[in-house]
């Protein structure tokens, strides 16, 4: 039988981090009905929607009040000034986009009532206990969206 | 509705596998089909597909008619995949048991497959990293180490569980996955192995965690009243629970009170006709150390935040209260997600009929059951299984 020679054949090297890998939502109106939220960040300001007909504070942000389903929910300001619920560290095992910042702390910070996932900055997880007050960060990215972390008050 | 039986298993070896997606499942449906007499592949006429995440491990979607063509299935009543992360497993084996319940199907075939080490194992964390709500949660990193690790925190700060406490978890689930010749993991770990291995997510150590592994099991379901036709020893299913509540973190029942899990396994009990009791084997979801302390707990074998005692004293040991994972779970087996449940519960039938190594067989087990856990524990499912119909 006859044998066929391998042809090499080309492929880009590297790829960019894909959209579909990217963790960071799109923020704009034309993607999403929450932009408020994103707008309010900008402005300094974590912010999330409260049932004006239950009156339940909800997080994440919704379009509809999942326990009576109003689409009657406003704006409301959650602070700057959380506490630390629980924490751990991110050394292995961290996702692409991330790898990069680790050793990091993330964890569940008291706030608003809310108990809700952040990274908590500036700090290892040694210096880190249950109870801390922590205050809000707000990050950009270079394509300038925005989204909030904690850090550890220096003021303490 | 009818009364339902498993009459057969089949399992691939778990474990870092030089084997493809589709290579694992063609070895578990040999296996299976191989299990039972009287039934070949193209007496099946349902199929579920238990896969978690295979548009991200494997690159390919639509799996149930590819598992299908692979083993030579013809699916005539109803075939599909079924997804929900580390539960998909059992969700395939409750599609199949209602299908054949409802007498929609006669014959069903649930099998699981996950395809989880990758050249690159940061893309693999994050494929993991979306089961959690990824735009609020995953962005923070929550995939399942960072939730059971402040999971395990918060009940270390509640309960005074210790480090120690978790580690002897490890040391007994790899000594009966020491003996079980499928599992990934066959080495004993002493607690100083345990506490002295890498920091994966503090306060988790790497040998508080599962493995990543390959793998993949199925299981054939018929009507009771056929069973005998197919195996001298079929498992009965006689009842189940499964609940749900909230998804995101801040909507959980509770870190530290699994309340989902004693709702299903009040259903469970209620619907089997049972009491916690009557457990002879729990093979439960120990994807984490916490995790099967935890499990303890909501299965009522001991009292709220007394879990970690409840190991210290052995009694979730063989010989003890109940035995707990003597398949060694899946800390030593492995967790190939869509696999998991359907291992542990082809390990049910294996028990019931003495097909284990005597090191880890619950000689005289009636009742067993199959516990999953998926996302931040806000789902959890549990099968009861007897020997004898009921
Ligand atoms: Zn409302």
């Amino acid at each position: 039988m006859s044998k066929v020679k391998v042809e090499k054949i080309k492929r880009p090297e590297k790829i960019g981090l894909p959209f579909m890998l990217d963790f960071y939502p799109l923020q704009d109106e034309k993607y999403t009905r929450i932009s408020q939220f994103f707008k309010n960040l900008k402005d300094g300001h974590l912010t999330t929607t409260k049932c004006e007909k239950c009156k339940e504070v909800l997080w994440p942000p919704r379009i509809i009040c999942p326990h009576c389903h109003t689409e009657d929910l406003k704006w409301i300001d959650l602070g700057t000034e959380g506490e630390v619920h629980a924490f751990t560290e991110i050394t292995l095992g961290a996702p692409l986009g991330f790898v990069e910042d680790t050793p990091f702390c993330t964890g569940i910070v008291q706030i608003g009532g809310l108990l809700i996932s952040a990274r908590i900055d500036d700090v290892r997880y040694e210096d880190l206990k249950i109870g801390d007050k922590v205050r809000l960060k707000i990050v950009e990215l270079p394509d300038q969206r925005v989204f909030f972390r904690f850090s550890k008050s220096k003021n303490e | 509705m009818n009364q339902v039986a498993i009459v057969a298993g089949g399992e691939a070896k778990a474990g870092r596998r030089a084997a493809s997606w589709r290579e694992l499942v063609q070895e578990a449906g040999k296996a299976l089909f191989e299990d039972v007499n009287n039934l070949a592949p193209k007496d099946v006429d349902s199929l579920f597909v238990g896969a978690a995440q295979p548009e991200r491990f494997a690159f390919q979607s639509y799996v149930a008619p590819l598992v299908a063509e692979h083993l030579g299935i013809i699916p005539r009543k109803v075939i599909a995949r079924t997804e929900l992360a580390c539960v998909s497993g059992q969700a395939a084996i409750r599609y199949a048991w209602n299908c054949v319940a409802s007498g929609m199907s006669d014959i069903a075939v649930a099998i699981g497959v996950e395809k989880m080490y990758q050249p690159d194992m940061a893309e693999a964390q994050t494929t993991m990293t979306c089961v959690l709500d990824r735009e609020w949660d995953g962005i923070n990193c929550f995939s399942a180490p960072p939730i059971f690790a402040v999971t395990a925190q918060r009940h270390m700060y509640e309960f005074g569980t210790t480090q120690e406490q978790m580690a002897l978890v490890s040391v007994k689930n790899h000594h009966y996955s020491s003996l079980n010749p499928i599992a990934h993991l066959r080495k004993e770990v002493t607690i100083e192995d345990v506490l002295k291995s890498p920091v994966v997510a503090p306060p988790l150590h790497l040998f508080d965690c599962c493995p990543m592994t390959d793998g993949s099991a199925g299981i054939i379901l018929v009507r009771a009243e056929e069973a005998k036709k197919y195996t001298d020893t079929p498992m009965h299913l006689i009842g189940s629970g499964q609940c749900a509540i909230g998804n995101a973190v801040n909507n959980l029942a509770s870190l530290t009170d699994w309340v989902p899990l004693r709702r299903a396994a009040e259903e469970a009990w209620r619907t089997a006709k049972i009491s916690k009791d009557d457990v002879d084997i729990a093979e439960v979801h120990d994807c984490f150390t916490i995790s099967e302390i935890m499990e303890y707990e909501g299965l009522g074998f001991c009292e709220k935040g007394r879990g970690g005692k409840f190991i210290e004293d052995g009694e979730p040991y063989i010989g003890g209260k109940v035995a707990v994972n003597p398949s060694g779970g899946i800390m030593g087996c492995g967790h190939p997600l869509g696999a998991t449940s359907i291992y542990h519960t082809f390990e049910l039938l294996k028990q019931f009929r003495g097909d284990v190594d005597q090191g880890r067989y619950v000689k005289g087990a009636e009742i067993g059951i199959q516990h999953s856990l998926s996302g931040a524990a806000n789902q959890h499912s549990i099968l009861v299984c007897s020997r004898e119909p009921r």
